[in-house]
């Protein structure tokens, strides 16, 4: 093995056991549960799938929280309309599929190619019209034009209103209500994609202009840099990246509606980017998981006994009081305290 | 060509509903070290700030190399060829040192063309070119922060305070190092302490209450005793 390789091995072995893991697992459940990967009776049932699913939904929320975090965490740009960018791909895509009678490939390369496109040009006319705007206004800026979007795509009568429409026209090879494990691959591969897109952006001469940019905007200004054009092409990265997640969404529920555009597709991203770490490439990733699993095992009624304790009747509150936890004890999210903690292990060994 | 590559003329600057810069004027001949003196919230960081647009003055006129640059962004202004190295040490503390001084260049090639020199100016950042800014003692992050505004090519340097909090071992190797740097730039410094200025500056602008109120040689200022006594405080 080159001598390259082998060092980028080593400083990734984390990130290359956790991809491992996630390629392995629909079948270490089928494994485990007995379940076949690919469904039971031929048809997608069984605990494998179920976890499919899940696993899915996680990836996206993770692609949203990652394009959230470089905005908000590379950038120091905080928006509260990113459930606008989410929303708009989805909506897009299933305009294009459905509306346009286009063949169900053609429909969805141009619908994946237009809503992309048009998420970033919305994302660079906001950040245009709002980027002078600073903080707060910026954001309440933000989320009145997502309101704004949701309330008229709620009532517009081309997407059935408050209905919304449901995906008919979707490829054979993508569907995932009938082959779910094609789909956690693919989701998955464009995870690790986004993954790494950020991390390289990031990691270049305009990634340092970005954290530049975050960590004090005049001096990066006084260096000679036009900030506005570096926040405008994170805001419409971050954008784009988004409208891919709303499609990977509307594709795995086959349905468009109004509650893709919803406020909890850009609280539910800050929460998972401020609780796995802002300002890292694992970050979001691993809030996105602890939030998304977290919710998934425990927002349920336990019986233990005779005793029935319902979690998911406090679901909310406890997540209200684990996030006031997580922001006054570990403000550095988890992967910023594993971080620090490791800095400060390596330095009193030294 | 004037003589002056940096004419300030009669500027206003106002800070929120502070009026901070009421007329100041200052000249900074070329090829000069030109400090301004003055006490603690005279007006002095504010001068710089207004010149490079950070906060930019209401009235009055910023002329570099003769061209009128008040009315310009920052980035424009800093772009025409004016470095600034800020108070507070502000380098940038998530980057590393290397990352701090390529971020700066404005041409491919800057830092390769400029990066012996400063490494001759501040040797200490060789050693430490892959450590993290924030990392840095608080002398090595003034030096990274000067250091910065040597990568591209500027014409003049605005050097806020830079000894402020600094051991005196360190202040005077910052000293030989602006000393060694003005022999190809001209620098127009702040700075509060009246020894280090008056063995740095050819030139020097007092500040009081947000005018200029004196300037000239820094030769004859440190001879005239009343007037540094009324205005720095200083016997």
């Amino acid at each position: 093995m080159p001598v390259s390789w082998r060092r980028t091995l080593q400083s990734n072995w984390f990130h290359v056991l956790v991809l491992l893991f996630l390629v392995m697992f629909p079948h270490l459940v089928g494994w485990i549960t007995g379940d076949s990967p690919l469904g039971v009776g031929g048809r997608p049932r069984g605990q494998s799938v179920f976890w499919q699913l899940i696993f899915i939904e996680l990836f996206i929320f993770a692609i949203l929280a990652m394009s959230y975090n470089l905005m908000f965490g590379f950038t120091g740009v905080i928006s509260f309309g990113h459930a606008l960018f989410f929303g708009m791909g989805g909506y897009i895509l299933g305009l294009v599929l459905e509306k346009t009678g286009a063949a169900s490939e053609v429909g969805l390369a141009a619908g994946v190619i237009i809503g992309i496109v048009v998420c970033g040009v919305l994302g660079l006319i906001i950040g245009v019209v709002s980027l002078r705007l600073r903080g707060v206004y910026f954001a309440i800026f933000t989320l009145a034009v997502a309101e704004m979007f949701a309330i008229y795509i709620g009532r517009w009568p081309v997407t059935n209103a408050e209905d919304g429409f449901v995906l008919s026209n979707l490829p054979a090879f993508l569907n995932p209500a009938r082959d779910r494990l094609t789909y956690y691959y693919l989701v998955l591969i464009l995870m690790i994609f986004t993954f790494l897109f950020i991390r390289r952006l990031i990691n270049s001469p305009t990634g340092s202009v970005l954290l530049a940019i975050r960590e004090n905007e005049s001096r990066a200004q006084s260096i000679g840099y036009n900030t506005l054009i570096f926040k405008l092409l994170s805001i419409t990265l971050a954008g784009m990246i988004a409208a891919g997640a709303g499609m990977l969404q509307v594709i795995l529920t086959k349905k468009v509606g109004p509650e893709i555009l919803t406020v909890s597709f850009t609280v539910d991203p800050l929460l998972m980017t401020i609780i796995g770490g802002v300002g890292t490439f694992s970050g979001p990733v691993i809030g996105a998981s602890v939030l998304h699993l977290s919710e998934r095992i425990f927002n349920r009624e336990f019986i233990i006994g005779s005793m029935s304790i319902n979690i998911g009747q406090n679901w909310s509150l406890i997540l209200g009081i684990a996030f006031i936890l997580v922001v006054m004890v570990f403000p550095q999210g988890i992967v910023g305290t594993w971080a620090k903690w490791r800095a400060g292990k390596k330095t009193t060994l030294e | 060509m004037s003589d002056n590559i940096l004419e300030v003329r009669g500027i206003h600057t106002f800070i929120g509903q502070f009026h901070i810069l009421e007329g100041v004027n200052v000249s900074v001949p070329r090829s000069s070290i030109t400090v301004l003196l003055g006490r603690n919230g005279a007006g002095k960081t504010t001068t710089l700030r207004s010149v490079l647009g950070l906060t930019p003055p209401r009235q009055g006129e910023v002329l570099f190399d003769g061209q009128a640059v008040n009315g310009k962004r920052p980035y424009t202004i800093a772009q025409m060829g004016i470095g600034y190295v800020p108070e507070h040490r502000a380098i940038f503390r998530d980057l590393s040192v290397r990352e701090n001084l390529e971020i700066a260049e404005r041409q491919k090639g800057d830092l390769e063309r400029h990066i012996d020199f400063i490494f001759e100016l501040f040797p200490d950042l060789k050693r430490l070119i892959h450590l993290s800014g924030g990392n840095l003692s608080g002398g090595q992050q003034q030096m990274l922060s000067i250091a910065r505004a040597l990568v591209p090519e500027n014409r003049l340097l605005l050097i806020d305070e830079p000894s402020e909090g600094l051991a005196p071992v360190i202040i005077e190797q910052l000293m030989e190092a602006i000393r060694k740097l003005a022999a190809q730039t001209t620098v127009l410094l702040v700075e509060q302490n009246f020894i280090m200025a008056s063995r740095l500056a050819d030139q020097y602008t007092i500040i009081d209450d947000g005018q200029a109120v004196a300037s000239g040689k820094m030769r004859d200022l440190v001879q005239d005793e009343a007037l540094v006594q009324r205005y720095l405080g200083v016997a």
